[in-house]
């Protein structure tokens, strides 16, 4: 296999987009904030307006700061922990899968067992016992949220390095004698690229969700502003209760689409993976052209009509 | 039988680690939280409460540590958790009366959500090319928004504004619990919203695993045979699908676990009376052994919730009852 | 015979019999099962279009085993299932007809009548799917449902064409079908995964007898076997035929195992059936070179093992228009004319042979040795070395 090439099917341009947007979104957010998210000198429960573009808080804090601000401590979170659980994923799942016998037993059990165990809950239990001061620290929330989160991905990728293992190419390798190190690396990392593509886009995916989530919980400090925050502040003031929308509405879409954009640049790796998933299909314009009336089905093979008869038929066709 | 047996294992393993970990936590967590919590609840304590917090964390008892393990695990044996700090009473007896709340609740969402993302997972897997495509990019915002959010969302557009379900509470409060067709009517209407939202929030991952694998299976011999047997359509469907859902089913028991993960915030979100909210007061108030024991709880159902998930694939699926197989 | 003279296909449609027809095994032409004419199908569509059957003209005729080999790629199985309308997408068909004449049907209670492949409605192809055309595949692991039972995938086709059988008729039927092909009632409880190879393939043959179809489709179904199993489940083949008289295609790349069982054989090649011949003097005497080369490259199942000979090259890209004869490129006796027409099949002599080769044009007089062999007496001679030479050099 050469460089990786994702297809390039509109869906995964709009999630590239997406998750493009919030990376600069995190790297220029706080600088374009317009004002301190934290301070509190302008009239409370604004309305979106020119100056404030969605509103005030009910002490009277501009949510346009706080979404820009807190985009880049959700994103960093996020990024931490996705990066730390593929590594744990990548160690642990690789191995397994490589080295098999007890060493994969061990591994794999390791694994199950902490994909069993639900990962909110225990997130929750590890944060709680966190001195306050841990709990403002974006590393060690990363961290912590990691530790929930490796499992499945090392789950893919001992499957995939086991199949991996056994094919051809690798065993040719082990036969003409090269060191374990060395295949690992240059025989069966590439191959894994795809499934760590994916498996790093879904532990970020989580690690989003968790980290909002326990701020929204008001287990993160309540004085560092990220998107999860700014949702415990809403709740915590009755903010949807109240009709104000545009105080806890845009930090979900934000999650939302980062979300989003990530799911959709997985489809593409999946088309990847799984070549059946590809689109070999026509649009239904594009089968009138040439002739065929109807989207190909399983088991009726369509017949290419003579023009004159394709005229026909549409004219006769009710639909 | 060998791989539910194995599975077994795994889980009682699994259940064994997180009653370790309940142990071991506290006591691995930097400075004491015994003195910080008495501390913190000054002169809000009385002696039995300050016992049931020393208790809870296997201090001010002149054993060593792994007495103190043996005697815990003693405890849990007999079904003790401990005492909660803030409502004074013991914490298996609270979650008695929350935990079928929340087992109610998750457990038809999960149900309603396979279903249908299932059943619409194979129209689409089907289907496949048709102008219903574009409505995937739309079903995976609905997984990414978190549960708590759309939630929220819900519970402001469709409870507050238009009122078109009651919110807030499981039941109607002018009702008093019982089997009345009226307590069991209201029980439903005010479950709906949170339903839907937990159903809307997990459905598009059970639908695109299920079109993904529908995709799979089409072009597999048997489903073409199927075609070749004269079948009628419906019929040529169910081959396929007879076999795509088993993954699905494969993945129910991994699933699962982030389910229950985002519908304890919905409690939350819909004042629904069970573990999650218990879980959330009990976190605002610092009561470790409530959220240990609630830990312990969600953790033990959510693992006889995998291996019901086990033994249903392994009905499901042929191949796993004989050993013999290649 | 010159190119623009030479008729596309000697045998006339069963419905005009103004003409004599010339038909192979000098059968009538109301004995028809199936007729495909100028039939082509491409894979993909506008530019990019592979096409990968050729103005194909085929008939099968009632109780007719017709052997249709090739290598893979050169559109045998393409052409099959496109005339039944099972390729799956993206195959087009992209012209031409194929017809089905059934005769009257007890089972169904239907009348004589034809059936138009191409025309048909979709309720029209299902009703007369597996209970007039059923199909037997490679890998019958793969064809059976694996988390089915064997008596499900019986009970599934009696109850979708035999609305009146119950339950228990169901039952002896799929009894009475496993002991036609040998096996013990008890496998029906069976799932495919708990069968061997050869038991699987069996229960194909018994499902797809299942209905008496007048067409037995049979797609390489012995290729996955080994030897043994693959003799048994040919001559078992060949008793069922004898006894149940449908007719069948029996697709496979193994031509010494198609003589076999084969009344008549197509060989194709590039899209195209290059000859046409019964089975023993297609055997013996060869008239196209492709055949020769596929002889000489395949074991025979009986006789003498003779030196095994590749035929050198690869088939020629299908998404290119080819003129000429396609198989040039590869072929030892090439004419300059090969190059520039493309040869039509035409019968060459009596017996109803055809070919589609510029060696066999009246005008051509340097015949190759290998390709003037007479049909010998004895049916299964094998293939004399001396060819295996001039084809290997």
């Amino acid at each position: 296999m050469s460089a990786v090439q994702i297809p390039k099917s509109p869906k995964v341009i709009l999630g590239a987009s997406i998750i493009g947007f919030f990376t600069l979104m995190m790297i220029v957010g706080p600088y374009l904030a317009p004002y301190d998210p934290s301070a509190t000198n302008f009239a409370p429960n604004l309305t979106p307006s020119a100056s404030h573009w969605l509103g005030t808080t009910s002490l009277g804090q501009d949510i346009m700061s706080q979404l820009l601000t807190g985009a880049r401590a959700t994103m960093v979170v996020a990024l931490v922990a996705g990066l730390v659980a593929t590594f744990l994923a990548i160690a642990v799942g690789v191995a397994a899968g490589y080295l098999g016998g007890r060493a994969d037993d061990g591994l794999s059990l390791l694994s199950n067992v902490f994909l069993a165990i639900p990962g909110l809950p225990l997130l929750i239990v590890i944060d709680s016992y966190l001195p306050s001061g841990e709990r403002s620290n974006a590393f060690v929330i990363g961290l912590i949220i990691s530790l929930t989160g490796w499992a499945w991905g090392a789950r893919v990728l001992r499957a995939q390095t086991m199949s991996l293992r056994n094919r051809d190419f690798v065993e040719a390798s082990r036969i003409i004698g090269e060191s374990r190190t060395r295949i690992m690396v240059a025989e069966i990392a590439p191959n894994l690229l795809p499934v760590l593509a994916s498996s790093l886009l879904f532990t970020i995916l989580y690690s989003i969700g968790a980290y909002v989530t326990l701020a929204y919980v008001g287990l993160t400090s309540t004085s560092v502003w990220n998107w999860g925050t700014m949702l415990y502040w809403a709740q915590a003031n009755n903010a949807p209760l109240s009709n104000e929308w545009y105080w806890f509405v845009p930090p979900g879409i934000c999650i939302a689409l980062v979300g989003t954009g990530l799911a959709l640049v997985n489809f593409g790796i999946d088309e990847f993976i799984n070549p059946r998933l590809r689109e070999g299909g026509l649009s239904a314009r594009q089968r009138r052209r040439i002739g065929m009336p109807r989207r190909p089905r399983l088991g009726f093979t369509p017949v290419r009509r003579l023009p004159e008869t394709i005229t026909r038929l549409s004219t006769m066709e009710p639909r | 039988m060998r791989m539910l047996l194995r599975r077994l294992s795994l889980y009682v393993v699994t259940a064994w680690v997180a009653i370790t970990a309940n142990f071991i936590l506290p006591r691995l967590m930097p400075g004491n939280p015994v003195e910080t919590l008495i501390g913190q609840l000054q002169g809000r304590v009385s002696p039995q409460q300050v016992r049931a917090i020393q208790l809870a964390f296997g201090m001010g008892l002149k054993q060593n540590i792994v007495q103190q393990y043996f005697g815990y695990l003693g405890q849990l044996m007999h079904g003790h958790l401990g005492v909660s700090i803030t409502l004074s009473a013991p914490v298996s007896s609270i979650l008695r009366s929350a935990v079928p709340w929340t087992v109610g609740l998750i457990g038809v969402s999960t149900i309603l959500s396979f279903l249908v993302g299932t059943i619409a997972g194979t129209m689409l897997g089907w289907t496949r090319g048709s102008r219903f495509d574009s409505l995937i990019p739309l079903t995976t915002f609905f997984q990414a928004v978190p549960y708590f959010f759309l939630g929220t969302v819900m519970l402001l557009i469709f409870g507050s504004n238009l009122h078109w379900f009651p919110v807030l509470g499981a039941y109607s409060s002018n009702l008093n619990p019982g089997w009345s067709w009226a307590f069991v009517f209201s029980l439903i209407r005010y479950g709906e919203l949170p339903v839907l939202t937990i159903v809307l929030s997990s459905v598009a991952g059970w639908m695109l695993g299920m079109r993904n694998m529908m995709i799979t299976m089409v072009a597999e011999d048997f489903v073409l045979m199927a075609v070749a047997k004269g079948l009628p359509r419906r019929k040529v469907i169910m081959h396929a699908a007879r076999n795509a859902v088993l993954p699905s089913v494969a993945n129910l028991s991994l699933a699962i676990g982030l389910v229950v993960s985002g519908a304890l915030l919905v409690e939350l979100v819909f004042n629904y009376p069970g573990v999650g909210n218990l879980l959330l007061q009990a976190v605002l108030n610092e009561d470790y052994p409530l959220i240990q024991g609630i830990f312990l709880v969600i953790t033990m159902t959510v693992l006889a919730a995998n291996l019901l998930a086990d033994v249903m694939y392994f009905v499901l699926d042929p191949r796993t009852r004989t050993e013999a197989a290649v | 015979m010159s190119t623009s003279s030479a008729p596309r296909a000697l045998r006339q449609s069963a419905s005009s019999n103004d003409e004599v027809s010339i038909a192979p095994a000098a059968l009538e032409s109301s004995d028809l099962v199936l007729e495909v004419k100028d039939f082509s199908v491409d894979y993909g569509w506008g530019e990019r279009a592979v096409r990968a059957v050729r103005n194909v003209d085929l008939d099968v005729h009632r109780s007719q085993v017709l052997g249709i080999a090739g290598e893979s790629g050169s559109g045998k199985s393409t052409l099959v299932y496109a005339v039944t309308r099972l390729l799956r997408s993206p195959a087009v068909i992209s012209g031409g007809d194929a017809r089905l004449f059934l005769d009257a049907d007890k089972n169904t209670g239907s009348d004589v009548r034809t059936v138009d492949l191409m025309r048909a409605s979709e309720r029209e192809l299902r009703s007369i799917r597996w209970s007039q055309i059923s199909i037997v595949l490679q890998s019958a692991l793969n064809a059976l449902n694996p988390v089915l039972r064997i008596s499900a995938e019986f009970d599934e086709v009696l109850k979708t064409h035999r609305r009146d059988m119950n339950r228990h008729q169901r039952r002896a039927r799929a009894v009475e079908l496993l002991e036609l092909v040998g096996l013990n009632e008890d496998r029906l409880a069976r799932f495919p995964h708990e069968l061997s190879g050869g038991q699987r393939q069996r229960i194909m043959i018994a499902l797809a007898l299942a209905l008496d179809p007048q067409l037995v489709i049979m797609d390489e179904p012995t290729t996955a076997l080994d030897v043994v199993t693959q003799r048994e489940i040919i001559s078992e083949l060949r008793d069922l035929r004898a006894r149940f008289g449908f007719a069948m295609v029996f697709i496979t790349h193994d031509l010494a195992l198609l003589v076999e069982i084969a009344d008549e054989i197509a060989v194709m090649y590039a899209g195209t059936i290059v000859e046409r011949a019964p089975a023993a003097s297609l055997h013996d005497a060869p008239r196209h070179p492709y055949t020769l080369g596929l002889l000489n490259s395949s074991p025979p199942l009986h006789g003498k093992h003779h030196e095994l000979v590749g035929i050198p090259g690869s088939p020629p890209d299908l998404a290119q228009s080819l003129v000429g004869c396609s198989f040039r490129a590869r072929c030892p006796f090439a004419l300059e004319r090969c190059a520039s027409e493309t040869p039509p099949l035409v019968a060459i002599e009596d017996g109803g042979r055809m070919v589609a080769c510029w060696l066999h044009d009246g005008s051509a007089t340097n015949l190759p040795e290998a390709l003037r062999r007479e049909v010998s007496l004895s049916k299964r001679a094998a293939p004399q070395p001396r060819a295996t030479k001039e084809v290997g050099s």
